[in-house]
């Protein structure tokens, strides 16, 4: 004999009991899974060459500074000393002349060391007069 | 428990489709169970589900075993189902014509008597207050076992019972009128 709860009981679990999902849920959701796995491959895909964008303007950048650094190099002053250093050597020349043959035999490794060395040190000094003042114009 | 370490074991060896299709089984329906006491619609809960699992699919190499495995499912079913609620705004009701076709495609043939008694039990279901109708739902889907549906909705298992108890009255007393 059954009581009024436990027909209740029964309805219920009639009703409820069989609640599922549709029988394609399990393939839609497998392959909406391969889909993320692919989205996935192509998402690191997109991000490598995101990356290697940003390395190569960030690359692009220090280079176009470097350019903006000498150009600015580029002075009245700058100008002025080397038409001043010129001038000197142009007026020195003839008497120095004689002499030049033998010393550049004599000194010239020397001179081509102490040379290399300002061309090297030529990035440092304007940094450092980029740094110390402020220039005027040209370019 | 036995499906926890395992699903771990194929996650940890970079197996996450395995361990999905491991965990398939033994939580599609409890989670669409879930899914559809909070939105009492077949397709939308369907859809909450299948989102459940791409969720659990992305976090599993995350998942830290802390708690049990059934715990953080739910617990993401829980979350899913309250956003896709929000979402929806109007709720449907359990005895929406489209629901009715979804209980009724559960037994092939029923008869004329049994869709009447459905769509009065459904409505009566339907009437209960939103925890006692998931409690219900879950309990007689869950092959009534109280300890699952308190896991299923984070409640102690007292509270299970009191709601299940309420419901059950109020049920009776309703169709008894």
């Amino acid at each position: 004999m059954s009581t009024p709860d436990s027909e209740l009981d029964k309805h219920l679990r009639a009703l409820f009991s069989g609640l599922d999902t549709g029988a394609d849920f399990d393939a839609r959701l497998m392959a909406r899974l391969r889909a993320e796995s692919q989205i996935g491959a192509t998402e690191r895909a997109m991000l490598a060459r995101q990356q290697e964008r940003v390395r190569y303007r960030r690359a692009l950048s220090e280079l176009q500074n470097w350019r903006r650094s000498m150009l600015r190099l580029l002075t009245l002053d700058t100008l002025g000393i080397a038409l001043l250093l010129v001038v000197a050597v142009v007026t020195a020349w003839p008497r120095l002349s004689r002499d030049v043959m033998g010393i550049s035999r004599q000194y010239g490794p020397y001179i081509v060391t102490l040379l290399s060395v300002l061309i090297a040190a030529v990035p440092l000094l304007g940094m450092w007069a980029e740094q110390t003042r402020r220039p005027i114009r040209l370019l | 428990m036995l499906t926890d370490a395992r699903a771990l074991e194929l996650v940890r060896s970079e197996r996450r489709d395995e361990a999905i299709a491991l965990l398939l089984p033994a939580f599609r329906r409890k989670v669409f169970g879930l899914a559809y006491s909070f939105l009492r619609d077949r397709e939308a809960a369907e859809d909450v589900t299948q989102d459940v699992f791409i969720k659990v699919w992305r976090a599993l190499p995350g998942f830290d075993g802390r708690a049990s495995l059934s715990t953080w499912i739910y617990a993401i079913a829980r979350n899913a189902s309250l956003s896709a609620l929000r979402a929806r705004r109007s709720q449907s009701s359990l005895s929406d014509p489209d629901v009715m076709d979804a209980v009724e495609a559960i037994d092939p043939a029923p008869s004329a008597d049994d869709i009447v008694d459905r769509a009065a039990l459904l409505r009566l279901v339907d009437q209960l207050p939103t925890k006692q109708r998931q409690v219900i739902m879950l309990f007689y889907m869950e092959e009534q076992s109280h300890e699952g549906v308190a896991n299923m909705l984070a409640m102690p298992v007292g509270t299970v019972k009191t709601l299940l108890h309420r419901a059950r009255a109020r049920m009776s007393a309703a169709a008894g009128k």
